[in-house]
């Protein structure tokens, strides 16, 4: 029977479904949803989790024989009894169909009809109306499957009644309205029988049904958006303040268009809700060097001949500051693959600093035997990373150095490292693969 | 009959040791022999006294609301459906069919020992049913085939042919 832990932000309904299957299977399982075995935006983000977890994501699993498996559905299938996965083939293939159907036609409905009650999500009208109708073509298809049966598959409780009651679970409790479900009476009698049944319960605790379906919560959405997501500010000065006003205008649009196609991961949206610091640089004078500007001309044009001279012509010695950094633990580096994880990893951990920052990181070397180096320009004079609670993960892996800007080995580095090409002498392996964070 | 279906609950209940049992009166009613005084008689105080010996007590129920609702079953057992005539069929399987729309068990979200003894006592009812009367009483249905997929209620008595998918559909519901 199988052991292990399982990672989680508490509440969260993916890892229910694990932990449920548990329950019936006897499997050991231990749930870290809280510090100091596990909080949720810092343990996911350790280069220990990574190298288990890659994507650094909630629910993972990891058995006390070393087996690690991440996706919930996955989790929950492999924490399962027999008689839970089905015992036919015809019935473990039709478990598995209510997982996909779950997933497929549940989730992305109930997703973009509750999120928005929870103020995790921005309400859009259209959006909601769509996803009320999507669950109820799911829930009116569920309601005849049950209509003469009492479970999912077979007689008894599987593996798919675990996995579509969680899915129904914050609909049911936030939005389906005895009005609204009661023209579903075989659903609702399978949901409540489900999550009445003492392996649900012990996971989930008593279950409120919806009485009066929530709304929007723009309070609570306005505290707990990232500061991106909020209008530009009215005075901004020239172009730069109309281009940024320009795209905020194109996201939201595009959100608008298609909540239920992109919804967000739980994940996600939970990181989202992270609370957001102030912008660290407010303090700092008006900087000369437009940031975007020079990203555009990197990204579209020739580098050694028309970015790395706008960037030298441009570049703001009081405002911003050029740094070196190498990792220290380059022994540890073994496939190159996993080491351009690791720097991935670190560009989407600091994705708060895009805006005023830039580097190019490049691992040199080959498998077993490489090393990784970066150049990075920063806003300010100092090291930005200690400024935020949120950038300070993998920064101590690497050793910092400042350049003197207008030095010759600052010149040299900045032209070989934004060009991914030179003889890189303080290195001494050819280049593997470059990243730029942008 | 009586006689067969206490003993299918022993098993049920997993009591080991069979009990002896004789019938009594015209209507043949149950009574448990005991060694040391008067016998219990009437199905609804020995299947009671069995769980109880059985110590099961969640069987009667884990609540006192739901303790009520099942000696409330039981006693529509003994009292509405023993022995009731083929006129008050329909009314009692029309009553059950609205009960059970939203309800798995007959008391709670479990089972109790309501639910075995409806089903014995349903039993001959069901077997009965034309395919269209099953989907007339659609919910009495799937409540009885979930009994029989319990192989600890369905001792001595045969399985019933339930159709899932529905044949009259322009029919009740």
């Amino acid at each position: 029977m199988a052991a292990g832990t399982l990672y989680t932000y508490p509440e969260n309904w993916r890892a229910f479904k694990a932990q449920i299957a548990a329950q019936y299977s006897g499997a050991k399982l231990k749930v870290a949803s809280t510090p100091p075995a596990f909080s949720f935006g810092q343990t996911n983000r350790t280069p220990a989790f990574l190298s288990n977890f890659p994507t650094g994501k909630v629910p993972a699993y990891q058995g006390d024989d070393g087996f690690c498996l991440t996706e919930s559905n996955a989790i929950a299938y492999y924490l399962c009894s027999d008689a839970l996965r089905g015992t036919s083939p015809q019935a473990s293939a039709q478990v598995l169909q209510w997982v996909s159907f779950a997933d497929a036609d549940i989730v992305p409905s109930a997703s973009a009809w509750v999120f928005p009650t929870l103020g995790i999500m921005q309400f859009n009208k259209q959006a909601t109306e769509q996803a009320k109708e999507e669950m109820k073509r799911a829930l009116a298809y569920l309601n005849q499957h049950l209509n003469t049966r009492t479970f999912l598959v077979g007689e008894r409780v599987s593996l798919a009644d675990i996995t579509v009651a969680c899915s129904l679970l914050w609909a049911y409790k936030q939005v389906l309205e005895p009005a609204f479900r009661q023209a579903y009476p075989n659903v609702n009698r399978w949901f409540v029988t489900c999550i009445n049944q003492p392996q649900f319960k012990t996971v989930l605790g008593e279950v409120k049904l919806c009485e009066k379906m929530a709304q929007f919560d723009a309070k609570k959405f306005t505290d707990v958006q990232p500061k991106k997501d909020t209008p530009p500010k009215e005075k901004k000065g020239g172009k730069e303040g109309k281009k940024e006003k320009k795209e905020d205008k194109k996201k939201e649009e595009k959100k608008a268009a298609a909540p239920a196609a992109e919804e967000m991961d739980e994940c996600e949206v939970a990181l989202a809700a992270e609370p957001k610091t102030k912008d660290p640089y407010a303090h700092l004078p008006k900087s000369p060097f437009v940031m975007d500007e020079f990203k555009r001309k990197y990204s579209n044009e020739d580098t050694l001949t028309v970015a790395l001279p706008h960037f030298w012509e441009h570049f703001d010695r009081e405002g911003y500051s050029i740094w070196y950094g190498e990792y220290r633990f380059p022994k540890e580096l073994t496939q190159t693959f996993m080491s351009c994880n690791l720097i991935s990893g670190m560009f989407q951990r600091l994705d708060r600093l895009r805006k005023t920052a830039f580097a190019s990181m490049i691992l040199f070397g080959t498998n077993n035997n490489s090393t990784i180096s970066g150049i990075w320009v920063f806003r300010g004079q100092d090291l930005a990373f200690p400024l935020s609670d949120d950038w300070q993960i993998d920064y101590e892996s690497y050793a910092w150095r400042k350049l003197e800007v207008d030095s010759e080995e600052c010149k040299t580095m900045v032209k070989e490292y934004f060009a991914w090409e030179g003889d890189f002498k303080h290195v001494g392996m050819p280049i593997s693969q470059g990243k730029i964070f942008k | 009959m009586a006689l067969k279906e206490l003993s299918s609950l022993e098993k049920f209940l997993g009591l080991k040791k069979p009990n002896k049992y004789s019938t009594q009166g015209d209507r043949k009613v149950p009574v448990l022999q005991s060694n040391s005084g008067p016998g219990l008689v009437g199905l609804v105080t020995i299947a009671t006294h069995l769980t109880q010996e059985a110590k099961k007590p969640d069987l009667l129920g884990s609540s006192a609301e739901e303790r009520a609702v099942v000696q409330q079953w039981l006693e529509y057992r003994v009292t509405r459906l023993d022995g009731c005539a083929k006129e008050d069929i329909r009314t009692i399987l029309k009553d059950l069919n609205t009960y059970l729309e939203d309800k798995v068990y007959l008391a709670g979200n479990h089972i109790s020992i309501a639910d075995p003894l409806m089903y014995y006592g349903l039993h001959h009812i069901i077997m009965d049913l034309a395919v269209h009367e099953k989907e007339k009483y659609l919910n009495v249905t799937r409540w009885f085939d979930h009994m029989q997929h319990y192989p600890i209620v369905r001792h001595h008595l045969p399985p019933v042919a339930v159709l899932r998918n529905r044949v009259y559909t322009s029919g009740h519901h």
